[in-house]
């Protein structure tokens, strides 16, 4: 009965041992990071070797001052007018579409990004990780 | 004494099985913890802060289990942790199914997450391991009973 005990003990010691070089390694995230990337979401970088559509999703206001060159404005009070300007560019030549908001705080690129996806269900939708914080950057 | 042979390489090819089951799921979630913590999630049992100190913890206890089940040293408490955590398995996967939970598995990590969860596989690949980790229970205890007489 000792015997299995100790064997129990070299176990747990072992099982420690290597959870603490998960976690002090830096080799890999630990759990409690949380997902680098959620679904439909797009790095900056990756963003930036696409030959891709940009769509400013902030307001008229914070587009007018500045915005990603050729972005399209499209958000909740000009979508009709923005899905058409979407849809002329798109049309003649598909690429993958970006959308962007202010900051991570902001909800309007993933949910932007959702009402395209049911509209163009063919295109390539991502939201930009980081958002308009990320590109300024 | 042929059949103490045959039974000697049937325990032998048993254990290198669940050696091999135990150690390829554990590598591909030490690797990839958040991943790993987000499967352990979405089964809905424990909450966000205690799936983190599991997918942290049991990858390396599948690990060192796997490898211990083929080191004397540490071979029969091994054994019967891996039983343990097959039931637990086996037991989650049912919990999930009845509850009518669609989530992926994670079993051997993120990258071999299915789209669709085939529950009664993944029940029916638990209990065979399960019934593979009883064998080598018996084996063992057998062994352990002729040691003493």
């Amino acid at each position: 009965m000792f015997g299995f005990f100790r064997e129990l003990l070299i176990i747990g010691t072992l099982t420690v041992v290597g959870a603490s070089f998960s976690l002090y390694s830096g080799w890999m995230p630990p759990p409690w990071q949380g997902p680098s990337l959620t679904a439909g979401e797009i790095r900056l970088r990756d963003a930036q070797v696409l030959d891709a559509i940009w769509i400013d999703a902030r307001s008229r206001d914070d587009y007018d001052t500045r915005h990603i060159s050729d972005a399209i404005l499209l958000n909740d009070s000009n979508w009709d007018e923005g899905i058409q300007d979407l849809m002329g560019i798109w049309l003649i030549h598909a690429r993958p579409i970006i959308v962007y908001c202010s900051s991570t705080q902001c909800n309007a690129s993933k949910r932007i990004a959702a009402q395209l996806r049911e509209a163009l269900p063919e295109a390539e939708i991502y939201s930009l990780k980081g958002d308009w914080e990320a590109w300024k950057k | 004494m042929e059949k103490v042979s045959y039974r000697h390489f049937l325990t032998l090819v048993v254990r290198m099985v669940l050696t091999g089951a135990f150690v390829l799921a554990a590598l591909p979630k030490i690797k990839d913890p958040v991943a790993f913590a987000a499967s352990v999630n979405a089964f809905q049992v424990v909450g966000p802060e205690f799936s983190n100190w599991v997918a942290l913890m049991l990858p390396w206890l599948e690990l060192t289990i796997g490898i211990g089940i083929l080191l004397p040293h540490i071979r029969s408490a091994s054994d019967i942790l891996m039983a343990g955590l097959l039931l637990v398995f086996i037991t989650l996967h049912a919990s999930a199914w009845v509850r009518g939970l669609e989530i992926s598995c994670g079993c051997f990590g993120a990258e071999s997450m299915e789209k669709e969860t085939n529950y009664l596989w993944l029940i029916a690949r638990n209990t065979l391991l399960f019934t593979g980790c009883l064998l080598i229970i018996f084996e063992d205890f057998k062994k352990h009973i002729g040691s003493e007489t």
